[in-house]
């Protein structure tokens, strides 16, 4: 049976060229700056981050009545809805919408949700031209890869490397690199499939209960020159998408773009209450694993997600492993968390150094560090620690609960490192010493340090 | 029409299995809504706004903006733009067109505003407004446009997205949409380039 790669294996290929992990870790970082100048401009930052999280939480305790009255509301304006309980039904649905309408060629805008039910292949191999529009996305379909990033899809790609695909692609001088003449050049060749295009379809940033409306946010105006071009317009959400009212919708719109990019809201932010004159829409409400999600407390909290991205810009692990290292179509932090129960390498939950940035940055508050150490809970309770930690952790575990035994291998250790050159003892140290010096031994432990001070400082320390 | 209604009620069944407590309230979000700012205040406030989305906005000292449009507008037309007007007293030399995609070679469209919200320089336009003066226009307008012209009343500035909802139409089958600058990508290594698929340019006439 084939299985996946580990994390650091996959992480091992990214890192060979380490001024590529570096310009990677700086343009991400960058993203984490200007995040962090737009949420210091608006001083109820917490409380807005405090209150997406309630209105998340809420929503999802009472989703099954949100998303009946959000059905009900769009059949009142005429929308279809349609419900998918997993991916393939989901592409079905869409398959059949697009069949019925003798669909050649669908102009896609940015979506997770039909990355994540792998849409594309499966309409391709139906006949139907799949062209995504999104620029980052545009760039990595012409060059057959996922995305790398929720946002920024093809933040792995240097300008020349787009340059040189765009030469071959779409006929760009040789050798041109500069942001400015490609993105023009992909304009052009982009137009053309706008009005070519015989339907459209895109994700859902929120679907407002109340209202029967779909909420769609970019900066490039992709998805509404697709959609408002042909007939016939799909929009898929999974159902953590669905929120009570336009007021709650608000104080999450004002927290997306500043966390995704520093911009204080995307270009447009457009809300669908029906089609067009004579047009044709349709929503499909997709499962797809959620539900599960649900029934576990903690992993449950994942489903507050917005997708902003602000946890991948932020994640020291992400940042320096690049996006194609996860084993799943959403990297980072919140691919772990929404991710990991399907990773057969049994090693992505470890891909995280613990430090909770993620979490601190998060502005629906999803706890992504509590589930991801809840995840490698889950994999040890299903026996399912990767290689190694198997073996070891149950050792360690002995170790560290006896003191005896601790005191006698840390003073080996200590020794160890003294007397031996640290040249032979580096390959025990594993992946940890590769880029790493191994420390400096001190003379004594803490141990023997603590009681030594302790019994020097008796007497005098204890008034308080 | 629903379609699928068996998976409809396979996902409402698996949602009753939800460890998700139930007692979650609603917050209260009305704390969150702006209390009286000058008008004065507000336009200043929302100029840093558009100015920090790539917008650009115009308000003559002497404060005909309108005048100053028409002015432009005939300016354009002389240098052979084909010009598009949605507001009432500014004529353009094009026709609303029956598709929606022979409005393609418009290099100029203008339209009127509901309101802007000062906090992000984000301008809302919904059906109403795109159908004030020609029932059929198109919703691709406002993207498919090379240069993008919104006429706002400078009465009609908000301070924040929390006081949006009240100043929003989006009645049954509606369309309505913030739009805050010029289209704009950075997905090129972070390079920021205006004009991605949708308008190089956002002018907004203040009257
Ligand atoms: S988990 Fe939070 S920070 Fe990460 S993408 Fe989702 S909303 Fe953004």
């Amino acid at each position: 049976m084939y299985q996946s790669k580990s994390h650091a294996d996959n992480a091992t290929i990214f890192c060979r060229d380490e001024n590529r992990v570096d310009w990677h870790s700086k343009a991400l970082w960058n993203l984490r700056e200007k995040r962090d100048r737009a949420a210091a401009s608006v001083p109820e930052w917490e409380q807005l981050r405090q209150l997406g999280s309630e209105i998340k939480l809420h929503t999802l305790s009472h989703l099954g009545d949100y998303l009946c009255q959000f059905e009900q509301k769009c059949i009142e304006n005429g929308i279809q809805v349609h419900w998918a309980t997993d991916a393939s039904e989901h592409n079905q649905i869409a398959l059949d919408i697009l069949s019925t309408h003798s669909v050649k060629k669908l102009v896609k805008s940015k979506s997770m949700l039909t990355e994540e039910c792998h849409l594309n292949p499966f309409l391709e191999k139906h006949g139907i031209e799949v062209i995504d529009t999104d620029l980052g996305e545009r760039i990595i379909q012409l060059n057959h890869q996922p995305p790398s990033h929720i946002v920024v899809p093809a933040i792995h790609m240097k300008k020349e490397e787009v340059g040189e695909l765009f030469h071959q692609k779409l006929n760009t001088p040789k050798g041109e690199s500069d942001p400015t003449r490609l993105t023009r050049a992909a304009r052009k060749h982009l137009r053309d499939q706008f009005l070519s295009a015989d339907a459209a379809m895109t994700g859902v940033n929120m679907a407002i209960a109340d209202l029967g409306a779909v909420v769609v946010c970019t900066n490039e105006g992709n998805a509404d020159m697709g959609v408002n071009l042909p007939k016939l317009q799909i929009h898929s959400m999974g159902i953590d998408k669905i929120v009570p009212d336009v007021d709650s919708a608000m104080v999450l719109l004002r927290m997306l773009a500043r966390n995704a990019i520093g911009q204080p809201i995307t270009t447009y932010s457009s809300f669908y209450r029906g089609s067009k004159v004579n047009g044709e829409m349709h929503i499909i409400i997709v499962d797809n694993g959620r539900t599960d999600i649900m029934q576990d407390k903690i992993l449950a909290e994942s489903l507050k997600c917005i997708r902003c991205g602000g946890c991948l810009n932020t994640c020291p692990v992400y940042r320096r492993s690049g996006g194609f290292s996860y084993n799943y179509t959403i990297p980072g932090p919140i691919g772990i968390a929404v991710g990991a129960q399907h990773d057969d390498s049994n090693t992505i939950p470890w891909a995280c150094t613990l430090c909770g940035s993620c979490s601190y940055v998060c502005p629906t508050k999803v706890p992504l560090d509590k589930i991801i150490a809840h995840h490698r809970r889950l994999k040890a309770q299903q026996g399912k620690l990767p290689f190694g930690k198997k073996y070891y952790m149950p050792a360690v575990g002995k170790l560290m609960s006896s003191p005896t035994l601790l005191n006698c291998a840390m003073a080996s250790a200590r020794l160890a490192l003294n007397v031996i050159p640290h040249r032979l003892i580096k390959p025990l140290s594993g992946a940890w010493g590769q880029y790493r010096e191994l420390p400096v031994s001190p003379t004594s432990s803490f141990d023997t340090w603590y009681k030594q001070h302790r019994a020097s400082n008796k007497g005098q320390n204890n008034v308080s | 029409m629903s379609h699928n209604t068996a998976s409809k009620h396979a996902i409402l069944a698996a949602l009753g299995q939800s460890s998700i407590n139930q007692l979650n309230q609603k917050p209260d979000l009305s704390s969150l809504k702006s209390t009286s700012i000058l008008p004065s205040e507000l336009i200043n406030r929302f100029e840093k706004g558009l100015t920090s989305v790539t917008g650009e906005l115009i308000y003559p000292d002497n404060g005909n903006s309108i005048d100053l449009l028409k002015d432009n507008v005939a300016k354009l037309i002389h240098q052979g733009m084909q010009v598009i007007s949605l507001v009432d007293g500014i004529k353009g030399n094009q026709l609303m067109t029956t598709h929606p995609h022979e409005l393609k070679h418009i290099d100029y469209a203008i339209m009127p505003a509901r309101f802007a919200v000062a906090e992000n320089g984000a301008i809302w336009v919904d059906s109403e407004q795109l159908n004030g003066l020609n029932a059929k226009t198109h919703r691709v307008l406002p993207f498919i446009c090379e240069n993008l012209v919104l006429v706002l009343n400078k009465d009609n500035i908000v301070a924040t997205m929390h006081d949006a909802p009240a100043k929003m139409r989006l009645h049954v089958g509606d369309f309505g949409t913030f739009i805050a600058g010029p289209s704009k990508t950075a997905d090129i290594e972070q390079a920021l380039v205006v004009g991605a698929h949708g308008a190089f340019s956002l002018k907004v006439y203040l009257i």
